[in-house]
């Protein structure tokens, strides 16, 4: 059966389940959110999805309402664009600043894209100049969270820009299984923190880094990212490139977007669409690029040579070694002697022929995979 | 000698009994004073909540302390009330045992409360401190029939013979004999609604839950009364704990519902010992546990102790708070009644309100609807009355009484010599009344044709010696420190309306437009029923007092 709501006028069908939001972002309606992320469950705690929906008191969070026949609902009339603009008004003024890096994480400019939406006078500039009148309207006061010194190599703790969503909380469960954060204190104390508020490394954290990917204002933040282009130097260097590929570690095969400058990799963005990850990606993904442009990294076939070292050779001549070497053995100590492991980074598609090549080629089952662990 | 314990032990004695976390952090913090780092850990691994979870989730909760000295340092209510009569002073005189302040304690008609250990200490001043039994309710002016309170003042009320005298499970009795639907129809026509704020009609929500799929099925008595100002809960739990008892095992029958919780705030230690009291006598005599009154019908009742979180009374995030969440409210719709504990369909009634729905189901609908002043109203509400009044207490008023007979003929009004300058409705949550609106009747729609609440019935009174701006920068500061974070607007929004009332800061200018802006934003947009309620008090202070705003 198909159901029906008015949105902004229009009469729009949507199945069971969908909530307000997801309807509305379906006609391209720009519902400004901060809580939000697609992929999980949903919140309600930053209040700028609301829309007016006729029958209700006060306005509703479209993220949380589910979708109802005959629902009359409109997304941005005069008074609730009035509440998102306060709304982010008010969570500005709890924050040191609102530009930052750009390469602190994927989702770090959302707050400073709403700001500049909706027009709001940043706080800096209120500070330095005297208010004018037409600015005494502007708020104020003291700033909430606080910064905590967490010497990893890969993630800043930066709460002074945190503006309590926690989104990176509900990625760190929801999506990652990790539960490695979460809520201390409450109101306007909250702080995300680690069991007994203590660092990274000695909590349940397997440095996935998808909290810094998901964190709307760059609270938390990629510190490799931030190492490979220093602050000052992000304008005024070639811009950055993004690389649709897929994350080469595992039989997973996360899709990640590779950034690079001047055709260096500078870091790497989980792909939200990826089909096998949905923006997931695990520390060796997010981090462990280094080896690509390290100096020491193999590019072509090595052989040993008789004076025992190893010398760069043809793919011809290193597979030609390799198969004389299994041949004599084979020969010399029977099927049994010989043992294969596939290795972890391989897709299925070569496990497959690993096990056959071992099989059926050797005639043993002693094959195994390293990601057995 | 006795034998402590070991974590083991505390925890195996509650995992599989149901709503365990703050069963077990209760039994820690009583054992220890506080909750160690390696408590926390073995809690984690014997009850499967992941340990930085669990980390911030006592967090949340103010009394559970994590180092010595912990439970037993003094806590000396310094609520709006407590303020006047000397609670700083005390927090002051006290400050060499490691006092720390704590909110509204619901002990505002004998103040200043000093919670230590598992003992209230009441008094006005630090040396004077001793245990008193809650006050009773002053005596009725005889001019209006009570219904709660009818009988509240007989000796032993609290045992289950006493209640019993007096008519007590005469209800339950006769309920059993008829369908759940009888009892529903019944609490419907007597147009009870609930007594814990919102107001929502008792019948109907009992109808909901009976006819929710899904099981078992809950009732929880929320004993959580946080709110600044009401202290009514605690009167009703200690003189007449089967009373509340008996509406829950009514709500039991009504709904088949098999299990029972009373949420008790931890400000309540001694009514603790009460109610386990009355639950052991009412199992021993077959109006609880299995086959009550030897009908084949089965209801457990299990006390769950808060541990000092206002929000955890809105009934959401109680509901987490039992579960071992996070004590965040809930998003509405679904509500309690189809998605509640577990989720599963689920009762939340005020202690006042079963209360009441024990008396309707002895004395009919149609005895609870005359008792009204009003005879458009019906029934009865029970004000908790304190502050600059001579006769401060809880009063169960006959619905449509006029405020001014409850404050001047029934209470005795100010000290003499001194004027009313204002009162506060629901607790704080309803904001101030003042001048020619005191002229109002009590009822809900009265209350909030003046823009106020009358919502739990929690009434503060402040004489024209007050500063009223600081008593609103006091309640905004409760509702801030109280605001569980989980949405900006009035996580927000409570810090800033409470810096921008506060006198003394710098730099922060009182700016009238921007209070008000702010507390629209809050009251339109807030998750829950505290940041849509906070805003009243800057609302009601600048409409009463114009110039009292820099
Ligand atoms: C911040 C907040 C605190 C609340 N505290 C209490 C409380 O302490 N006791 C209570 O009965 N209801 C409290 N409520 C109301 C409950 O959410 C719920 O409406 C009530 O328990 C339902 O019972 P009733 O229908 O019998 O009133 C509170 C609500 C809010 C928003
Ligand atoms: S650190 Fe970032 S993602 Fe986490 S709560 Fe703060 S703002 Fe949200
Ligand atoms: S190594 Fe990690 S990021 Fe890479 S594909 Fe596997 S799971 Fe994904
Ligand atoms: S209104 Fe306040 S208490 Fe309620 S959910 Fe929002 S932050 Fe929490
Ligand atoms: S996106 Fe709905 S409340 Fe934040």
């Amino acid at each position: 059966m198909v159901h029906k709501l008015t949105i902004d006028g229009k009469e729009v069908a949507f199945s069971e389940g969908e909530t307000l939001l997801e309807v509305a972002q379906r006609h391209h309606k720009e519902i400004p959110t901060l809580c939000y992320d697609t992929r999980l469950e949903p919140f309600g705690g930053c209040r700028l999805c609301i829309v007016e929906l006729e029958g209700a008191r006060n306005p509703v969070a479209s993220c949380t309402t589910q979708a109802a026949p005959g629902m009359v609902v409109r997304t941005a009339t005069e008074e609730i664009e009035a509440y998102r603009k306060t709304l982010i008004e008010m969570v500005i003024s709890e924050n040191r600043e609102v530009d930052v890096h750009p390469l602190r994480g994927y989702a770090s400019g959302e707050l400073a894209k709403l700001r500049d939406r909706y027009a709001v006078t940043p706080k800096r500039e209120l500070a330095r100049d005297r208010p004018s009148r037409s600015e005494l309207g502007k708020i104020t006061g003291a700033t909430s969270g606080t910064s905590k010194s967490d010497d990893n190599p890969f993630i800043l703790r930066d709460y002074e820009l945190c503006i309590s969503c926690y989104r990176c909380v509900r990625v760190c469960a929801e999506q990652e299984g990790d539960h490695a954060i979460t809520v201390m204190n409450r109101g306007f104390h909250t702080q995300i923190a680690t069991e007994f508020d203590g660092l990274l490394k000695d909590s349940a954290c397997t440095f996935c880094g998808q909290c810094i990917q998901t964190c709307p204002t760059g609270a938390l933040a990629d510190k490799k990212a931030m190492r490979a282009v220093p602050v000052g130097a992000v304008s005024n260097r070639a811009p950055l490139e993004k690389t649709r590929t897929i994350c080469p570690y595992c039989g997973v095969g996360c899709s990640v977007d590779i950034l690079t400058q001047d055709e260096k990799i500078v870091g790497v963005h989980p792909a939200m669409d990826g089909p096998a990850n949905q923006g997931a990606l695990c520390v060796k993904g997010q981090f462990a690029y280094d080896f690509v442009q390290h100096p020491d990294r193999l590019k072509t076939p090595l052989v040993r040579e008789e004076d025992g070292e190893l010398h760069e050779a043809t793919w011809e001549d290193a597979l030609d070694r390799a198969a004389e070497g299994f041949r004599k053995t084979h020969a010399a100590h029977g099927r049994h002697s010989i043992y294969g492991i596939a290795s972890g980074r391989a897709p299925s598609e070569a496990a497959y022929l690993m096990q056959k090549f071992i099989r059926a080629g050797f005639g043993t089952n002693y094959i195994d995979n390293c990601s057995r662990a | 000698m006795t034998v402590i314990p070991t974590n083991q032990a505390l925890i195996a004695q509650f995992r599989e009994a149901p709503a365990p976390l703050l069963a077990v952090l209760h039994a820690f913090h009583d054992r220890d004073g506080f909750i160690s780092e390696a408590a926390l850990r073995d809690i984690a691994v014997g009850l499967r909540i992941p340990l930085a979870e669990l980390f911030g989730t006592l967090t949340f909760y103010h009394h559970f302390a994590r180092e010595a000295p912990g439970k037993n340092a003094p806590r000396v209510c310094t609520g709006p009330v407590c303020r006047l009569k000397g609670g700083l002073e005390i927090l002051d005189a006290l400050s060499s045992e490691d006092a720390t302040p704590m909110p509204c304690a619901g002990r505002c008609d004998d103040c200043v409360p000093v919670l230590k250990g598992d003992e209230v200490l009441t008094g006005q001043q630090a040396d004077t401190l001793a245990v008193h039994a809650t006050p009773l309710p002053p005596p009725n002016p005889g001019t209006h029939e009570e219904c709660i309170f009818a009988e509240i003042r007989e000796p032993e009320r609290n045992t289950l013979a006493g209640y019993q005298r007096t008519g007590g499970y005469q209800g339950l009795t006769q309920a059993v004999t008829t369908s759940p639907t009888e009892v529903i129809n019944t609490l419907k026509e007597s147009q009870l609604a609930g007594r814990g704020g919102a107001g929502f009609p008792t019948g109907a929500k009992w109808e909901a839950v009976l006819n929710a799929p899904g099981e078992p099925k809950t009732v929880v008595c929320n004993a959580d009364e946080g709110e600044p100002g009401c202290f009514k809960d605690r009167t009703i739990l200690d003189y007449a704990p089967h009373a509340v008892l008996e509406g829950m095992t009514l709500a039991a029958y009504a709904t088949g519902a098999t299990r029972g919780f009373i949420y008790l705030r931890y400000e309540y230690p001694q009514t603790l010992k009460t109610l386990e009291r009355a639950i052991a006598e009412a199992k021993a005599a077959g109006l609880l546990g299995e086959n009550i009154l030897g009908e084949r019908f089965d209801f457990h009742i299990y006390i769950r102790r808060g541990a000092g979180a206002y929000v955890c009374g809105e009934e959401g995030s109680l509901l987490n708070s039992l579960e071992g969440k996070h004590p965040f409210p809930r998003n509405r719709p679904p509500y309690p009644v189809t998605h509640g504990f577990e989720n599963l369909p689920t009762v939340v009634n005020n202690v006042e309100t079963l209360a009441a729905a024990a008396e309707i189901l002895r004395h009919g609908a149609a005895w609870y609807q005359n008792l009204s002043y009003d005879k458009n109203l019906t029934g009865t509400k029970i004000i908790s009355l304190s502050g600059d009044i001579q006769r401060a207490g809880n009063y169960e008023v006959p619905f449509g009484l006029p405020l001014q007979t409850l404050l001047y003929d029934w209470a005795g009004g100010p000290a003499s010599g001194r004027s009313i300058q204002a009162i506060t409705s629901a607790g704080l949550s309803g904001g101030f009344i003042a001048g020619e609106d005191l002229g109002i009747t009590i009822d809900e729609p009265s209350f909030q044709k003046v823009g106020a609440m009358l919502g739990a019935a929690g009434i503060m009174v402040f004489d024209d010696t007050r500063d009223m701006l600081n008593v609103a920068h006091n309640a905004m500061e409760f509702f801030a420190e109280e605001s569980c974070g989980k949405c900006f607007p009035c996580r927000i929004g409570t810090q800033r309306l409470t810096e921008m009332l506060d006198r003394n800061a710098k730099g922060h200018r009182a700016r009238r437009a921007l209070i008000q802006e702010i507390g629209e934003v809050m009251k339109a947009t807030s998750a829950c029923g505290l940041g849509t309620a906070a805003p009243n008090i800057t609302e009601s202070l600048m409409r009463y007092f114009p110039d009292m705003l820099p």
